[in-house]
């Protein structure tokens, strides 16, 4: 039911209608305390979606079949249904005339559904890879300007006219990080499967109080701010999330050329590197943020990514060679994690300072089987970069690729389509 | 008693709080609040957070009745006194007042058993007469009656005693009854109820703006309502949904459900239902709720079916009424279904005027189906009275809960300020209708003397006597129509927290469920344990009109199993509810 006459551009997703779900049972005068990881990417919005084919499996996943494993699975995640308050109490931000500590108020106020329709097929949607899509398929609402009333995660069902369905998740980095996000996604599927998940581990770390931060931030992210309730810092020029597929064949070919043994994500992320340096010139430095599943606490929610930053040294990246950057992504970067998290201000981690590399090998994308349906394709993009842009690589449907989204401005996206076609 | 070896509700996840404090591995399963199992004894439960004291209502004793008193429920007395007020350590009265009270009960036996004390001296002053004249004497005397005075003496008293057993109404039984057991997909904690509000935005351009977002917290706040009520999948839409297909789809949800519930329970098929009545008042589509039900369940041609529509909140016990009409004219052990519910989807209030977002706030999906039938085979409570009042000849009354537009066009049901007052009025003449028909015989003539002492007398001397209703009823299910609500008629019945209990606790857990609300309580006195056989219930009803309607139920036999609307979150009750509830 369309409650408002918008007009409807072919090929749209159109009709878009909210709603609520909340977790089954009362969580009780609970607050989430958010550690100093989880602030730093509070100006961070996760942008996953997931599409699964037509056919007679999807046909049968209704709003009501995909909302009422919610319920449950938000009893483990009550986080996730809270919503951020600023603490009263915080003398010592008062003192410094910073506004108070943010903290999340686990009042299962819910997370938002929203149902949409799109009058193209699924298959036909995919070909086009138009940039941009992205945001269609998934609320592109962010914190604020009222914290009160925002919640940290949308989850928006798109259905096509094919019958195909594409679930596009909206995660507000602030609560956890990728990792802790598919991971989330990956329970609520299991619900719905009628599997009993394993229990999640919500306790906050022990916060460290204030450790000496620097006066500067480091060199991996850019300081903002200072941000007061609206959580989104606009990039000065337009920002698109554009996917492509790096195929088996390119990246045997990249392997190749490497004389040592190196990682898939160096060897791609270092082509992303020397290809947008071609673009815009001059990319020396970049911010390199590695999921690590072997170095997490365990917690359920979380963010425990590596961050850090490389520097190429001597030749610029783009007359360089594949291999020495990929050498480099993987021995040379300088881990600045702690000191991001310790850092008081407010703070762009992707995209800030530099172009941003981002690692989501382990990250189990794939895993989101709804009624034993497999995506067809999954592709994260993110919200709230700054102008240097990121990239995402992640695993692709099976495996042997890898799925690339490139957060850049439109201008440069239409050069970087021209770069991989000819390469 | 049996019903504490009932099994122990199950463990679901919705019967938790979580803690922070947890870290790894699963949460274990709850305790209760005493660590006790389901079954508390009835006696030992703490009274509940005490109400404002505001004294509006001017017939109302000005010495508190003792509350919280443990209640020794003598099963073996004839006369089922209640509390046994001697054990009142009330410091507040004086020793007169005191032997007074302490005398009472002696009082209460005599008046009540009047014709046993009368009879007894009179049999053994009879006896002792037959004894000193002789058995051969009395035959003499026997032989010399004639046989037309004995057989007259013999026949008449026993044709009365037929003629009356004939002609009197037949007794209506509940067979039993169920209530709609909410699901956890529709609940509605308070924080996502205001975010709603704040978001709903009409194409009209009407929207609720801050200062009616801000009364409702405030309202919200100190309603009396917890975080598990529910509203209908409909309004979880932003904005909500509001036309017929969904309030269709909230009625298919709620009374199915219940009717399906009790069809189990009873064991009934729906092919020997006689009388269906329904009730929903704000919502009468075309075919109604009866032909709904008739459909689904394919009952007989020639049931009896009525919808009653726009009659207020106290339809429930309208409804009981009317079946119990309708069996008494039917042929013998016919049954009835009565369905009590309201639908809340088409009526969501999208304007500004804050009387008018009172019922937003509180009312909250729910429904109840009940059987009742005149056969008492299986039946577990007897119809005992149904006295029915309305004030609606005053223009106060009639316009105290008026549904009208506002001024922007916009639907809603407006309640007057004076609403309270109008209430206790109402419940003032009900009390007056239904005193005399279950009061003792000890209240009544106590309230007759003080009645003609303050007529003789002059009204100042003299404080009105309030009838201790606690004489006649063991259980009162008082429509949670609101904190307010409930807390004037314990003020004005004179009621111990515990009285009120299943209705404080039944607003907490359910919201305002409207006519079903006395349904809700029932269960939760029962889900507690503490019904046994022979408790006398009073169901008091309010409603727009303005119309408060009584029911007296009898218990015939406590339910056979823990299953109901209370089976999940009995453990957690009863709770302690402040009188703001920060969210």
């Amino acid at each position: 039911m369309v409650y408002e006459q918008e007009e409807v551009l072919p090929g749209a997703v159109h009709g878009h209608r909210l709603s609520t779900v909340v977790p089954s049972s009362v969580t009780g005068e609970v607050d989430y305390a958010l550690s100093d990881a989880d602030l730093a990417f509070k100006l961070h919005y996760l942008r996953g979606v997931y599409y699964y084919p037509p056919g007679d499996v999807t046909r049968g996943i209704t709003t009501k079949v995909i909302k009422d494993p919610m319920f449950p699975w938000l009893d483990d995640y009550f986080p996730v249904a809270g919503r951020v308050r600023r603490d009263a109490a915080d003398v010592a931000a008062a003192g410094e005339g910073h506004p108070p500590r943010p903290y999340i108020k686990c009042n299962d106020c819910g997370v938002r559904i929203v149902e949409a329709k799109c009058d193209r097929d699924m298959a036909e949607w995919l070909r086009d890879e138009a940039p941009g899509r992205l945001s269609q398929l998934c609320y592109d609402k962010v914190l604020g300007p009222e914290l009160f009333f925002s919640p940290l995660l949308y989850v928006q069902i798109t259905n096509f006219k094919c019958g195909g369905l594409a679930l596009g998740f909206s995660w507000a980095h602030l609560i956890g990080d990728v990792a802790s996000a598919a991971t989330c996604f990956n329970k609520w599927a299991q619900i719905l499967s009628g599997k009993k998940p394993e229990p999640t581990v919500l306790t906050p770390e022990n916060m460290p109080g204030h450790s000496p931060a620097s006066a500067t931030a480091p060199r991996s992210v850019k300081q903002v701010g200072p941000i007061e309730d609206h959580w989104i810092v606009p990039a000065g020029r337009d920002m698109a999330c554009y996917s492509f597929h790096v195929t088996e064949p390119t990246l045997k070919k990249l392997q190749q050329q490497a004389a040592v043994a190196t990682g898939t994500f160096e060897l791609v992320a270092a082509l992303m590197w020397q290809t947008v340096a071609k673009i815009r010139g001059g990319v020396e430095t970049v911010t390199v943020v590695k999921n690590d599943a072997a170095a997490r606490s365990g917690r359920a929610l979380a963010n425990e990514m590596k961050v850090g930053y490389a520097e190429a040294s001597g030749s610029s990246p783009a007359k360089a060679d594949v291999a020495e950057l990929a050498a480099l992504l993987a021995k040379g970067v300088v881990d600045e994690t702690a000191a991001v998290a310790a850092f008081p201000g407010d703070v762009l981690v992707y995209g800030g300072a530099h172009l941003t590399l981002v690692d989501m090998e382990q990250v189990d994308v794939y895993g989101l089987e709804i009624r034993g349906q497999r995506p067809v394709h999954v592709e994260y993009g993110m919200d709230g970069v700054g102008e240097e842009g990121a990239v995402l690589v992640q695993p692709d449907a099976d495996g042997r690729g890898r799925t690339v989204t490139a957060v850049l401005p439109r201008d440069e996206i239409e050069s970087l389509r021209a770069a991989l076609q000819d390469a | 008693m049996a019903l504490c070896h009932l099994p122990l509700p199950r463990w679901s996840a919705q019967c938790r709080l979580r803690s922070m404090t947890a870290t790894k591995g699963p949460l274990a399963p709850p305790t209760c609040a005493d660590n006790s199992p389901p079954c508390p004894d009835v006696s030992l439960n703490p009274p509940i957070l005490s109400r404002p004291q505001d004294h509006t209502l001017a017939y109302l004793p000005s010495e508190p009745l003792s509350l919280s008193l443990p209640r020794t429920h003598s099963l073996h007395s004839a006369t089922r006194l209640g509390s046994t007020r001697l054990a009142a350590r009330s410091s507040m009265a004086s020793p007169g007042a005191q032997q007074l009270k302490q005398l009472k009960p002696l009082y209460q036996h005599v008046v009540n058993n009047f014709v046993a004390v009368l009879a007894a001296p009179v049999a053994v002053a009879a006896a002792i007469t037959a004894a000193r004249v002789g058995p051969d004497e009395l035959l003499a005397r026997l032989h010399a009656l004639r046989a037309a005075h004995v057989f007259l003496a013999v026949f008449v008293p026993a044709a009365a005693a037929t003629l009356y057993l004939m002609l009197r109404p037949r007794s209506v039984y509940l067979v039993d009854y169920a209530c709609f057991r909410t699901k956890p997909n529709c609940r509605v904690p308070f924080s996502t109820f205001l975010e709603h509000a704040k978001l709903v935005t009409f194409v009209e351009g009407a929207s609720i703006d801050e200062r009616s977002v801000r009364f409702m917290t405030r309202l919200l706040e100190r309603s009396g309502l917890g975080e598990e009520t529910c509203l209908p999948p409909a309004h979880h839409y932003i904005p909500p949904y509001r036309n017929m297909e969904a309030s269709r789809a909230e009625v298919e949800l709620v009374i199915f459900s219940a009717i399906d519930d009790l069809l189990a329970k009873t064991g009934i098929s729906p092919a020997a239902i006689d009388i269906l009545v329904v009730n929903c008042s704000l919502f009468a589509p075309i075919p109604s709720f009866t032909d709904m039900i008739i459909h689904r369940y394919g009952m007989r041609r020639d049931v009896r079916n009525v919808h009653l529509s726009g009659m207020g909140c106290s339809a429930g016990l309208i409804s009981v009424g009317l079946a119990r009409n309708l069996l008494q004219v039917a042929p013998r052990g016919a049954h009835a279904l009565v369905v009590s519910t309201e639908t809340i989807t088409p009526n969501y209030y999208v304007g500004k005027e804050r009387a008018m977002l009172l019922p937003n706030c509180l009312f909250r999906m729910g429904g109840a189906a009940l059987l009742l039938s005149t056969s008492r085979a299986k039946a577990r409570f007897r119809l005992a009275r149904v006295v029915r009042t309305l004030t609606g000849a005053q223009d106060s009354a009639y316009r105290c809960v008026f549904q009208e537009e506002d001024g922007e066009g916009h639907r809603g049901i407006n309640l007057s300020k004076d609403l309270m007052t109008i209430a206790g009025d109402a419940l003032k003449a009900n009390i007056t209708a239904i005193g005399p028909l279950v009061l003792p015989a000890s209240e009544q003539l106590l309230f007759a003397m003080s009645f003609i002492a303050r007529r003789v007398f002059g009204g100042g001397k003299f404080k009105p006597y309030l009838p201790d209703f606690r004489t006649a009823f063991e259980h009162f299910c008082i429509h949670a129509g609101g904190r307010a609500v409930i807390d004037e008629l314990q003020r004005s019945l004179g009621l111990s927290d515990q009285d009120v209990e299943a209705s404080r606790m039944a607003l907490h857990r359910f919201g305002n469920t409207s006519s079903s609300s006395v349904w809700y309580e029932l269960a939760y006195i029962e889900a507690k344990g503490r019904m046994r056989r022979g408790d006398r219930v009073w169901m008091i009803g309010f409603g727009s009109g303005f119309k408060c309607n009584s029911a007296a139920w009898e218990c015939i036999a406590p339910p056979r199993n823990a299953e109901g609307p209370w089976e999940d979150s009995i453990c957690r009750y009863p709770v302690d509810i402040p009188e703001v509830l920060k969210h």
